[in-house]
């Protein structure tokens, strides 16, 4: 059954992740850059002196500065990233930071009274350190939430997060790939809905 | 998810081969596009046209039914919602331990049936989760779709049902033998049993919606394609669950 085989390599996968492997980042260094970009971000979101929109605001600066944003553009477009036309690539890079900017930054300022704490940190390929964390809201429920941290010019950037398993820029590329393949194989049916949501 | 009280697995692989065979399949890409039929693959999603059907009638129901629902019964104060999971988590422990135990998994099963102990008694039937709380044993959940999954058993193609959501033939096979191995479905029958099952599903239904009710918003307003990105999330989630790599023990079943 290839199902099978599938499902026992992705839990050769899972194993393989959890032996330490040598890292061009280093752990401890993604680890303490988690460390302060999560406690911005708490201390952004729980910041009751400021109203919704500070906050997503301030929010959004912390993740401007902290997320390689075309890192993950280009990851998320895949194929596609190379029959979309310079122009095309241009003006997709700067709709998707807008709208994983402002997304996320949406996502993180529900989470009024959030506490987060640092799990055990793992690294995991020769690129990119993976950070776990548990992340509690007030009465709420506690979930995992994993930062992908890569160096990027000499600078550790996160270039993923993933929430109980899911990744988000695996998702993402997947919903884009619908969105192209279902608009005849073109990037501009892409970039035409990306248009279409930030003027919302 | 469990919905006790809905239909039993066999009506519902019937139902859906009569309206695969009547709707169409998804187009494979051409052998020379590798990239593409890698994706096609990974999606796993042949009958794409009917589940993409299927959850438009889900949407509909949503946002007609489900989610006024919820918004209603978000009225009730998280403290409160939290006891009504935990009960419901409480009632659904003997299917869980069965599963650790299925599993190979000793420790998770102790863990189960500590907070079955605790929770039953000090805990009043689970209104308070005091194994968590106060012993710091938090709740996992265990399905025997997940342990089909450890016993090597593939999952076959996607397929979206409304109101159960997202699955495959696995997950629905083992929905259908956690339904029997639930010892409340054993016992009596008549209208009150009925109506208890019954409201038990609802509940089940309910807490769940609740649980995703952020994220579900979130989807509808912000993808430019909730199907897809439903459909990859849900596998995502589900092989981190059948890894046990949801370890903070809130992830849900579906």
């Amino acid at each position: 059954m290839p199902m099978l085989t599938r499902r026992a390599c992705a839990a050769l996968l899972a194993i393989a992740a959890l032996a330490p492997a040598q890292a061009a980042v280093d752990t401890a260094r993604a680890t303490a850059f988690i460390q302060t970009a999560g406690d911005e971000l708490v201390a952004a979101i729980n910041n009751t002196s400021l109203n919704a929109a500070a906050r997503q605001e301030r929010v959004a600066t912390i993740l401007r500065r902290s997320v390689d944003v075309e890192t993950v553009g280009r990851f998320v477009l895949g194929r596609f990233w190379r029959v979309a036309t310079p122009a095309e690539q241009q003006e997709y890079l700067r709709l998707f930071e807008e709208s994983l900017i402002r997304n996320l930054a949406g996502r993180f300022g529900e989470f009024q009274g959030v506490r987060f704490a640092l799990g055990r940190s793992q690294s995991r390929t020769e690129d990119d350190a993976l950070v776990s964390t548990i992340v509690t809201r007030p009465g709420g429920t506690a979930f995992n939430l994993d930062w992908r941290v890569a160096e990027m010019g000499g600078q550790p950037k996160i270039v993923d997060l993933i929430a109980e398993g899911t990744s988000l820029r695996l998702t993402q590329r997947s919903e884009y790939s619908s969105v192209i393949q279902r608009g005849g194989g073109q990037v501009a049916a892409l970039l035409t809905a990306m248009r279409a949501q930030a003027g919302r | 998810m469990k919905r006790p009280w809905l239909v039993t697995p066999t009506p519902v692989a019937l139902a859906l081969a009569v309206m695969l065979t009547l709707t169409g399949c998804a187009t494979r890409p051409p052998a020379s596009d590798r990239e593409a039929v890698a994706e096609f693959e990974a999606n796993n999603d042949p009958f794409e046209p009917f589940n993409r059907s299927m959850f438009a009638v889900h949407q509909a129901i949503d946002a007609a039914v489900l989610r006024p629902i919820n918004v209603a019964y978000r009225v009730l104060p998280q403290p409160v919602r939290n006891s009504v999971s935990s009960v419901l988590n409480n009632i659904r422990t003997p299917v869980v331990l069965m599963n650790d135990m299925l599993q190979g998994n000793p420790r998770r099963a102790g863990d189960t049936l500590g907070r079955f102990v605790v929770n039953t008694t000090v805990g009043l039937g689970g209104i308070f989760d005091v194994a968590n709380s106060y012993f710091g044993v938090p709740v996992h959940y265990e399905d025997f779709g997940q342990t089909l999954a450890t016993f090597g058993v593939g999952e076959g193609p996607f397929l979206f049902i409304p109101i159960l959501g997202p699955t495959n033939p696995r997950d629905l096979v083992g929905y259908g033998v956690d339904t029997a191995a639930q010892p409340l479905n054993w016992f009596g029958q008549g209208l009150a049993v009925s109506i208890l099952s019954g409201a038990r599903g609802g509940a089940t239904i309910l807490d769940n919606r609740d649980y995703f009710f952020e994220i579900v918003d979130d989807l509808n307003r912000t993808s430019l394609d909730p199907y897809a990105a439903l459909r990859t999330a849900r596998r995502q989630a589900r092989a981190a669950a059948i890894a046990n790599r949801d370890a903070t023990g809130q992830a849900r079943p579906n």
